[in-house]
């Protein structure tokens, strides 16, 4: 008799522990998430921040190119303005193309391109891509993380229990896939 | 044709080799300690134990604390700077970025040779070190390849293990040696037996061998830890032709100039590639062959 008591003692105790340990891998990848949300958002909110200092730079040199350097300035505001993540996305990627085309003008102007400031912005620029670039795979990397071990077993299980469901791996715009990558 | 690999299935499979590879160790040490203490008196067992426990653990944990200084002391390096560095940096940056840490302290080692390591006990005190070589030498790409690979030694925790196996080693070591040593003064008082004395020749054989295989057992591990940084490498980059590249330029450089011996050989399982690499490899390096490092990252 006593070996059964012990049995169940043992197997409380072991279910337990893995109510404990999954319940805190929960939150870990939850926040993992967040996080890696997060790390796009300041990449976003960092490429905003460069566009008036290169908007300055580029008016010195092509005065006439009114039409893309509202469409930038507009990009920038509708990022800043936009109240979600999903919104700033959106507008960052409209932001993105705007300032392809900047770049693209620039080829016009030897002076504009030899302009020192404005090669540290187009570097700068282009390294901020890089990091969108990396911070979104880790966002897909944790929602794929997330996602087995709510779907495995026996974390599908506790999952259950928490009410833990699959993410979707939310549409991101892919300004990326478009973007030459420019080596310096 | 090779069969492809995918970076998931590989760092699994490296882990779970080093897994099996610390189990040995930890069975060899048992085993050891059980020999000897048949050999001599049981109560031998304990007290070399708990000498030899607190001495490497004395001496582990102050190298393991404070490996990062250490090792950056060692190869004279500097930190690096925004202005001077900043392919370094922004390689370093994305690299965070991608595995989810917090950026490392970098530091620059002056260097013609391409090499990097990482050091620190854990992500938060993480420090990655590259030559100024391989600042230079390698495009973004490879750059980025390469501080993969020393970001995973940090996101895996490679430091920490492998100072475990070296304490594991370490006290195999000395308890042996104890042993060994033990025999010149203890002389056999009864144990003239004929079973007696065949335990006491395992013992000794056991005593000689033992060091050498926990050594052997433990080099293994850290190729298997090389072969995962690699593979966690891609996961973080998702460009496989990166850190193969760098390897191959690496590889080149070493048939060109078979250079002086800058570091101190401590440091060597710490680095992307073995400073140290002559032609023998195998069983005594701390590295796998190069070669099959970048077939392997082909087939990614």
């Amino acid at each position: 008799m006593i070996w059964a008591i012990w049995l169940i003692i043992i197997l409380i105790a072991l279910l337990v522990v893995m109510f404990i340990f999954y319940y805190n891998r929960f939150v870990v990848l939850d926040n993992r998430i967040d996080n890696s949300l997060a790390q796009i958002d300041v990449q976003l909110k960092r490429r905003a921040d460069l566009v008036p200092n290169l908007i300055n730079t580029v008016k010195g040199y092509a005065k006439h190119e009114k039409g893309i350097m509202t469409e930038v300035t507009n990009a920038r505001k509708a990022l800043l303005g936009a109240k979600d993540l999903k919104g700033r996305m959106k507008a960052g990627s409209q932001l993105q193309e705007a300032l392809k085309s900047i770049f693209a003008i620039a080829e016009n102007y030897p002076q504009l391109k030899a302009n020192e400031n404005f090669l540290h912005l187009q570097q700068e620029l282009a390294a901020i891509e890089d990091k969108i670039a990396y911070s979104r795979q880790f966002y897909t990397d944790s929602i794929l993380v997330y996602n087995n071990s709510v779907e495995v077993f026996p974390g599908a299980f506790f999952a259950k229990i928490f009410g833990k469901k699959e993410k979707p791996q939310f549409n991101i715009p892919t300004e990326e896939k478009a973007v030459p990558k420019v080596e310096f | 044709m090779a069969e492809r690999i995918h970076f998931e299935d590989d760092i699994r499979r490296n882990k779970l080799k080093s897994f099996f590879l610390i189990v040995i160790i930890f069975v060899f040490f048992i085993l050891v300690g059980y020999l000897i203490a048949l050999a001599l008196d049981p109560s031998y067992f304990f007290v070399i134990t708990i000498f030899a426990t607190i001495f490497s653990l004395v001496y582990i944990w102050v190298g393991y604390y404070y490996s990062d200084k250490i090792a950056l002391a060692s190869v004279n390096a500097r930190a690096a700077n925004r202005a001077e560095h900043s392919k370094f940096i922004n390689a370093a940056e994305n690299m965070a970025l991608a595995s989810g840490l917090p950026v490392p302290k970098l530091y620059v080692m002056n260097s013609s040779e391409i090499n990097a390591f990482a050091s620190g006990r854990n992500p938060e005190n993480a420090v990655i070190c590259a030559t100024s070589g391989a600042i230079e030498k390698l495009d973004k790409q490879e750059l980025e390849g390469v501080i993969a690979h020393e970001m995973s030694h940090i996101a895996n925790y490679d430091i920490r293990f492998m100072t475990l196996t070296a304490v594991l080693v370490g006290m195999i070591s000395i308890i042996a040696q104890m042993f060994l040593r033990n025999l010149w003064f203890a002389g056999n008082d009864d144990r003239d037996s004929k079973a007696g004395l065949l335990i006491m020749l395992a013992a000794v054989i056991a005593a000689i061998l033992a060091p050498i295989a926990a050594q052997l057992v433990s080099l293994a591990i850290s190729r298997r830890r090389e072969f995962g940084a690699d593979s966690t490498a891609v996961k973080f980059t998702r460009y496989p032709p990166g850190l193969k590249k760098a390897l191959e330029k690496i590889k080149r450089e070493h048939v060109e100039i078979r250079e002086t011996k800058k570091f101190p050989k401590a440091v060597a399982p710490l680095f992307i590639s073995d400073p140290f690499k002559k032609k023998i490899s195998g069983l005594f390096s701390t590295h796998p062959p190069i070669d099959v490092r970048i077939e392997k990252l082909g087939r990614m």
